[in-house]
């Protein structure tokens, strides 16, 4: 389920969202500034789904190749 | 890792002629900097893991500031110099201490949070994020956790640093 804006907002003062789903990637998202210190990449994305596997072919994401563990 | 604050069991500090360095382990979350920027220094193979003597006391303060957490601190030998230090100093001691910054002006002053891919090394999230997990939900105040990415952690969803034991490789 997608959070909606005004979910972030309130209470908290939560600017994000942290979803580690199960057997699966890292989900992220609210305002977020992404920097990836290796590919030196800077970027503000409203969502991202990053590998946790560690078997991704396109890192930091996910590729779903976790479904392909034996 | 989540931890309370402040709350340190152990610690240890080293020092050369002009400043001293604090190793708090408790609040290491692996991020990595310290040990790829300076080896000579920071060798978590070495025991003792630091070793002053590695380098010059410029270059050690400006990797220590990199720490992005409480693990890593530093002062000037000599008091008076501490006076002066300033806030691009990150890492001086007299800036770790966040419990003088109340939560409210926390929350201003950090939104959007970050996020931060380490160099074959963890996704390091800062800020005011809600993080869901097995589960169980919790909120983060400027907060800091790192989110192990290599897929070989002890701690999962959490790093423990097994990155660097299994040579985990972000390519």
């Amino acid at each position: 389920m997608p959070m909606e804006r005004n979910e972030l907002d309130e209470n908290t003062g939560t600017s994000a969202i942290v979803e580690i789903i199960d057997n699966g990637p890292i989900k992220i998202s609210g305002e977020i500034m992404f920097w990836d210190l290796k590919r030196d990449i800077t970027d503000s994305p409203s969502e991202i789904y990053l590998c946790r596997c560690g078997k991704s072919s396109n890192k930091p994401y996910c590729d779903s190749s976790h479904k392909m563990r034996l | 890792m989540e931890r309370p604050r402040n709350h340190f069991t152990r610690g240890r500090s080293y020092k050369n002629d002009e400043i001293t360095v604090y190793w708090k382990p408790d609040a290491c979350i692996h991020a990595s900097y310290c040990y790829r920027e300076l080896i000579e220094v920071f060798d978590p193979g070495r025991r003792p893991w630091i070793d002053l003597s590695g380098s010059n006391t410029e270059r050690i303060i400006e990797v220590v500031n990199m720490c992005p957490t409480e693990a890593l601190s530093w002062k000037w030998n000599e008091d008076a110099r501490n006076i002066d230090v300033e806030r691009d100093q990150t890492n001086h001691i007299k800036f770790k201490r966040p419990e003088l910054m109340s939560t409210e002006k926390a929350k201003d002053e950090i939104r959007p949070v970050s996020v931060k891919i380490m160099v074959d090394g963890p996704v390091v999230v800062k800020g005011n994020f809600t993080i869901r997990y097995n589960g169980k939900e919790k909120n983060f105040t400027n907060g800091i956790i790192s989110l192990c990415r290599c897929g070989g952690s002890n701690q999962m969803p959490f790093c423990d640093g097994t990155h660097r034991k299994i040579g985990f490789e972000d390519k």
